[in-house]
């Protein structure tokens, strides 16, 4: 199924080319079960595009943080390939003017679902894994010990199991057919509502024990294709100094907690800040809780409506959700 | 000599490291208890159960050089002759205990040999790291584990690389058989109840004639001090094998070998402590000048000297030695899978033309 998609994404991609100066993707990676962002600026790298259930990175990273400031020679664009999350990561920049939707050509992927690597890795044990093979909805999973089978669908990503906008919800040309979505707003935070059936103590205790694990690698911050600070972080500050660098669960809890807050009303459940973590901390499900609860107060879901102006970059007197 | 190995049954290793314990601080590799998949080592505590068939996601370089460690600790006063001056008083950290890391890889011990050179081969020496590596034995486990990611054979070392460790364990069907590697690791093996019999030692023999045949990785490191330096300014080839990268600490914090430091001052009231804590050259502020110049302003530039350092600058001071282990830990971990096998393979060959 795979080849018939990347054979359009190629084809899609070449009739593009005339219009474009460079061109975001994803191209193979270190091994079968990798794949590792391309920047094409030549039509002959065309072919080393992908597309996959590995697929895993959100090039909106590079949206803002890259190439905001870039200007295109002779009216040329930047091409970028998004699945539906990845797409509200470029709508939510759109809504904060970080980045003008003319410098862009949106080549849009409906996605089935990303494949978790530690959902497979957690399947074969401590048997290497030499290859897996999706066919439709089935996962043929080899390793040393042997082969297993299973449902596509037990491996994918959290955000995947959640997902409400398979479709790119902006772009310019879709690879594919639209999918339906599996879960309405509604299914979507049983997860943050779990944790909130915890007492505050018993809440307390789950995120000590999680946010002690963390390195301080700022790879959820890197990873994330709304933390626009760039090199202006609370986290790295000098003067004002507002974090020790020792290793303390109070430094920790102030990054992650900053870090959630700039994202209140803004975060477009991507999951690239828990994918990225190598201590494997569920931090996603912080900025889950905020959306949560900017849904329920204020109606408003980041990364929709390019035309919205997101609720907190706006003063309204007569609100009358909080 | 035979009599001189020992074995630990599976069900006995906790009884071994609970006597080893009482002699030692130990320090073995433990799953999180809410992500099983996170491995790390940490204070052996009895009762423990031990990963032992998974490289750890970290290594056990935070045992000999943790996150954040105390340099000293200082303390303001006023001084008693004249109260309008305050006195300074100094106190030291405490000094290290003996340590056993039970359970490394050949990777994980040949990042120690890396740092070594830095802090304690001279001629300048780091007293804290070498009092705390001079205390510390390596119990370290020959490797069955490889995945696409490692690269260990390339560097110089392999599954069954025993330089650098004091005890070597094999694990055989029934348990693991251990021998003593250096005359330090004489006290611990005298604390390990059980002979191996000749069935085990030929077992053991076996896992390791197998480990040993393991080629693991491909990358060719000849010449590559020299080619980092012919493709230094191609900032085209650069941008081919990282230009991806997000600038993220993960590779340099799940590094055997990385060892950039920061230094600050940590003061509460009238008392602080100036620690030393883990720095990554791929932070924006690593380079960061006071003036407001940062000489590798792009994450081009971080990453190029990241590869610079570990397979250029390094062997170039220390006689020819590699700074990485071929562990994979940073192609594993890294986010936009950017491959350092790839950065040091490809150094040699044309330069893309400059535009």
């Amino acid at each position: 199924m795979n080849s018939d998609l990347r054979s359009e994404l190629h084809k899609k991609a070449e009739q593009a080319w005339p219009d474009l100066e460079l061109l975001i993707g994803w191209q193979a990676g270190y091994d079968d079960l990798h794949t590792t962002p391309v920047f094409i600026r030549d039509s002959a790298e065309i072919s080393k595009l992908i597309w996959n259930p590995w697929c895993t990175q959100n090039l909106a990273v590079y949206v803002a943080k890259h190439f905001a400031a870039s200007s295109g020679k002779d009216d040329k664009k930047i091409g970028v390939c998004v699945k539906g999350c990845d797409s509200r990561s470029l709508i939510a920049l759109l809504q904060e003017n970080l980045v003008a939707r003319e410098r862009f050509y949106i080549i849009g992927m409906p996605c089935k679902g990303i494949v978790d690597l530690r959902k497979l890795h957690a399947l074969s044990g401590a048997a290497r894994i030499l290859s897996v093979q999706v066919n439709a909805e089935q996962v043929a999973l080899k390793s040393a010990a042997g082969v297993l089978h299973f449902p596509l669908d037990e491996v994918l990503m959290r955000k995947c199991r959640r997902c409400r906008y398979p479709n790119p919800l902006i772009h310019d040309v879709l690879v594919g057919d639209p999918l339906t979505p599996r879960t309405d707003a509604h299914e979507a935070y049983n997860d943050v509502a779990a944790i909130e059936r915890l007492s505050l103590q018993e809440r307390l205790a789950f995120w000590q024990g999680e946010l002690d694990r963390c390195l301080r690698c700022y790879a959820c911050r890197n990873a994330c294709p709304l933390c626009v600070c760039q090199d202006r972080c609370i986290a790295e500050t000098r003067d004002p100094k507002w974090l020790t660098q020792y290793m303390h669960l109070p430094e920790k809890f102030m990054f992650h907690f900053i870090h959630a807050l700039h994202l209140a009303g803004r975060c477009t459940e991507c999951g690239e800040c828990e994918r990225v973590c190598p201590m494997e901390i569920p931090v996603a499900l912080i900025k889950e809780a905020l959306n949560k609860i900017t849904l329920e107060l204020l109606d408003f879901e980041a990364g929709l409506d390019p035309q919205r102006v997101p609720p907190l970059l706006t003063f309204d007197a007569g609100e009358t959700g909080i | 000599m035979d009599t001189a190995i020992k074995f630990i049954a599976f069900d006995q290793l906790n009884s071994a490291l609970d006597r080893i314990s009482e002699q030692l601080d130990v320090w073995v590799p433990v799953a999180s208890k809410d992500q099983k998949r996170v491995i790390q080592f940490a204070p052996y505590r009895p009762g423990m159960t031990l990963v032992l068939d998974h490289q750890t996601t970290l290594g056990p370089k935070q045992v000999v050089l943790p996150q954040v460690e105390a340099l000293f600790r200082f303390d303001y006063r006023k001084s008693a002759d004249e109260p309008s001056r305050q006195k300074v008083q100094l106190e030291d950290p405490h000094p290290p205990a003996p340590t056993l890391i039970f359970g490394a890889r050949p990777c994980d011990v040949k990042g120690f040999l890396v740092l070594d050179q830095v802090f304690s081969a001279g001629p300048f020496v780091d007293g804290i790291y070498a009092a705390r590596r001079e205390q510390t034995l390596f119990a370290t486990m020959v490797c069955g584990q490889q995945d696409s990611a490692c690269f260990c054979s390339s560097v110089g070392s392999g599954p069954t690389d025993r330089t650098g460790s004091d005890l070597w364990i094999t694990p055989i069907a029934a348990g693991y058989v251990v021998e003593a590697l250096s005359d330090r690791a004489h006290p611990v093996m005298a604390w390990l109840q059980e002979a191996a019999t000749e069935l085990h030692v030929a077992a053991a023999g076996k896992v390791q004639e197998e480990a040993a045949r393991q080629q693991v990785g491909n990358l060719a490191v000849d010449q590559c001090q020299q080619h980092f330096l012919q493709r230094f300014a191609d900032t085209n080839y650069w941008q081919e094998v990282a230009g991806q990268c997000l600038s993220c600490g993960i590779c340099t914090f799940v590094c055997p070998t990385c060892y950039c430091f920061s230094i600050t001052d940590e003061m509460k009231d009238k008392h602080g402590e100036r620690i030393r804590s883990w720095d990554s050259c791929m932070f924006f502020t690593y380079t960061l000048e006071a003036s407001g110049h940062n000489p590798r302003p792009s994450r081009l530039e971080r990453y190029r000297n990241r590869v610079g350092h570990k397979f250029s600058y390094f062997p170039e001071k220390y006689q020819g030695l590699i700074a990485c282990c071929g562990c994979g830990r940073c192609i594993r971990n890294c986010p936009v899978s950017i491959d350092i096998r790839k950065a040091v393979q490809n150094l040699q060959g044309q330069n893309h033309a400059c535009s």
